[in-house]
């Protein structure tokens, strides 16, 4: 379904989201962006590039409880938020990321916390510009099919609105809005090619992971390994990095016992430590090319890379590494020394 | 009594026993609280939580198709094992499971059994030297080819030289490596089935008259460095790769395939050891780099 908002609407139509629950949306701190709740349609930076942290923080938490314990009674769920939250202002790079997330923890055995957060949040997309290190195009997450309620798409004074689910077309029913035009929609296709065209960077995504496969030993690893600082923020920020550590922690008390799970990262040194000392990735070239397997293999279910191209760890890394840079010298060598 | 597995919560178990197996590795025998009992697979493996310290998966090392508490044989070696070898009879612990996919007993029947296990790696193998035991009928020849530093290191010490005394089957070839008169001795009285050295040592003299390598499967578990040596000399026997089963060992914090440590191999060749493995075969060892 489909329907026109007037930008002079979008105070109306943010009281409305409100009533569907706390909207977060994104907001500037000092020189980043980062999802938040808002009170006020005033309060959104609709034309932020991306966030730092991403969307995963709503379906898993940096660090969280997940099961409390008390020596007589063991082990029992934490009890989970039932809070609904309207995720407003999603760009296609992280609903594409969302899904992925999906696919991992709604699999069998499904994750209770992230299914019940996951179905307790609405999400509202919006379309957007591309900065230097998006790279969403080359990977097919610039665009969305599905894993979104409502989409809006900037046509200059007014939204043209995409439903993806039944409670987007419930809500849409709800506010008496206008149909397109045809006109509407040749604004959109114009939009969106000319959007097409402002991409400067692009993945050589096709065959990447038989490549990067096939050249564990390319010198590009050891070139750019020894600038990383291993320090794991480009997992923080990754929208598909979801590796979790599970601690427990003893009460005085012992009635508030809990064990908890916190994000984790494979550039820790300890991210496949054993018992025993034994380190299955013991140097940082090898967490370092774990992180490009990782991100350019292929997942199961959607047939597309587990990196949607949002540009984060390029734009974040201390070290000034380029995840499309090192992943395209990787392809570059590896034909020039055939 | 029947249930769901507890995958995501671990459920209360009392330890009923404790056997010392080595001077660092103790057996806990283990039943649940609520008089359930957990239906599992040779080579599957279970989390276990010691309140307030945390989790480590652990093989069970017992056969389904013998009745009595869960078993496990667990090594003092992190910070959970060490908590573990200081419980006693009638503490409780938490477990998970079971998770992995197990050896695939099915497709091993009708087949000679070979078992490779080195140091600890007798656990999970004792599983499924008891299952082939029991279901004789099933399966054929067995083999057990065992890796120990000393004496003192044995598991299953009184079972496995028993069977090694009988001289009939299951045939027992033993290889030792730290110097012990103890063992000089066996080796003397036993020169087809002793040797000094690590496993491999056994494969070339001892293994061969016993090998029928075209209706052979082996299963192997032992320490990570001893997967490459062992099934080069097995292939280098005549069994082919994909009937070489390995069992592995990694991080694997939550068994489900969602918390990322256990991940290996290529772009091309994910695996999470916990959810696709902890079984692998030898052609998935020249298909998934870095496996073993």
């Amino acid at each position: 379904m489909h329907k026109i908002l007037p930008k002079e609407n979008l105070r109306n139509f943010f009281e409305k989201l409100k009533e569907l629950g706390e909207v977060h949306a994104p907001v500037r701190r000092g020189t980043i962006f980062a999802f938040s709740k808002i009170e006020s349609v005033e309060q959104i930076e609709f034309s932020y590039v991306r966030t730092m942290i991403p969307p995963k923080k709503y379906f898993i938490q940096t660090c969280e409880e997940i099961l409390r314990f008390t020596p007589d009674k063991g082990y029992s769920p934490a009890t989970t938020e039932t809070k609904k939250v309207v995720l407003f202002g999603v760009h296609a790079c992280d609903i594409n990321a969302i899904k992925i997330l999906d696919n991992v923890f709604l699999e069998e055995p499904v994750d209770l916390f992230y299914e019940e957060r996951r179905k307790n949040t609405f999400i509202v997309g919006i379309s957007c510009e591309p900065d230097d290190f998006c790279f969403c195009k080359s990977v097919g997450a610039d665009s969305v099919q599905d894993n979104y309620d409502l989409f809006l798409y900037d046509l200059g004074d007014r939204y043209l609105i995409d439903t993806g689910s039944r409670a987007g077309e419930e809500f849409l029913l709800s506010l008496n809005l206008q149909n397109p035009t045809s006109t509407d929609f040749e604004v959109l296709r114009k939009m969106l090619s000319e959007r097409d065209l402002k991409f400067k960077k692009t993945l050589n995504a096709q065959g990447l992971a038989q490549i990067v496969d096939s050249n564990p030993s390319s010198e590009v690893w050891g070139r750019y390994a020894e600038k990383c600082l291993a320090c794991g923020g480009c997992t923080l920020v990754c929208p598909t990095c979801r590796c979790y550590s599970i601690d427990e922690f003893r009460d005085l008390s012992l009635e508030k016992s809990t064990r908890t799970r916190r994000w984790d990262s494979c550039f820790l040194r300890s991210h496949a430590l054993v018992a025993g000392g034994l380190n299955f990735r013991p140097t940082r070239l090898d967490r370092f090319r774990h992180r490009y397997n990782c991100k350019s293999s292929i997942e199961w279910k959607s047939g597309g890379l587990f990196c949607v191209g949002c540009g984060r760890c390029s734009a974040f890394c201390p070290a000034g590494i380029d995840h499309v840079e090192v992943l395209n010298n990787l392809v570059h060598l590896s034909v020039m020394t055939i | 009594m029947t249930s769901l597995p507890p995958l995501q919560v671990p459920k209360l178990a009392k330890i009923v026993e404790i056997v010392e197996m080595t001077a660092i590795e103790k057996m806990f025998k283990l039943e649940f609280l609520d008089g359930s009992t957990l239906s599992f697979k040779p080579g599957q493996f279970v989390e276990i939580s010691v309140m307030g310290v945390g989790e480590a998966p652990i093989s069970i090392c017992k056969s389904p198709t013998r009745s009595g508490p869960l078993e496990i044989i667990v090594r003092k070696v992190g910070r959970v094992t060490k908590a573990l070898h200081a419980m006693k009879p009638g503490d409780k612990v938490g477990v998970r499971g079971p998770f992995g996919n197990g050896f695939p007993m099915e497709k091993m029947k009708g087949m000679d059994v070979l078992l490779a296990a080195g140091g600890l790696g007798m656990a999970p193998l004792n599983s499924v030297l008891q299952y082939v035991l029991d279901k004789k009928e099933e399966y054929g020849k067995v083999i057990l080819m065992y890796g120990i530093r000393s004496y003192q290191d044995a598991l299953f010490r009184e079972e496995v030289f028993k069977m090694l005394e009988s001289q009939t089957e299951p045939v027992v070839l033993l290889a030792y490596e730290r110097d012990d008169p103890l063992l000089a001795k066996i080796a003397e009285k036993y020169p087809h089935n002793v040797r000094k050295g690590v496993i491999t040592v056994l494969c070339k003299e001892c293994l061969l008259p016993h090998l029928r390598a075209d209706r052979t499967c082996a299963v192997v578990c032992g320490p990570p460095i001893m997967y490459k040596f062992v099934l080069k000399e097995l292939v280098g026997l005549g069994i082919p790769p994909e009937r070489i089963y390995m069992t592995l060992e990694r991080r694997m914090e939550c068994g489900m395939g969602k918390c990322g440590h256990c991940i290996v191999g290529g772009a091309s060749t994910i695996r999470y050891i916990c959810k696709d493995g902890p079984v692998f075969t030898g052609v998935d060892a020249l298909t998934i780099r870095g496996l073993i």
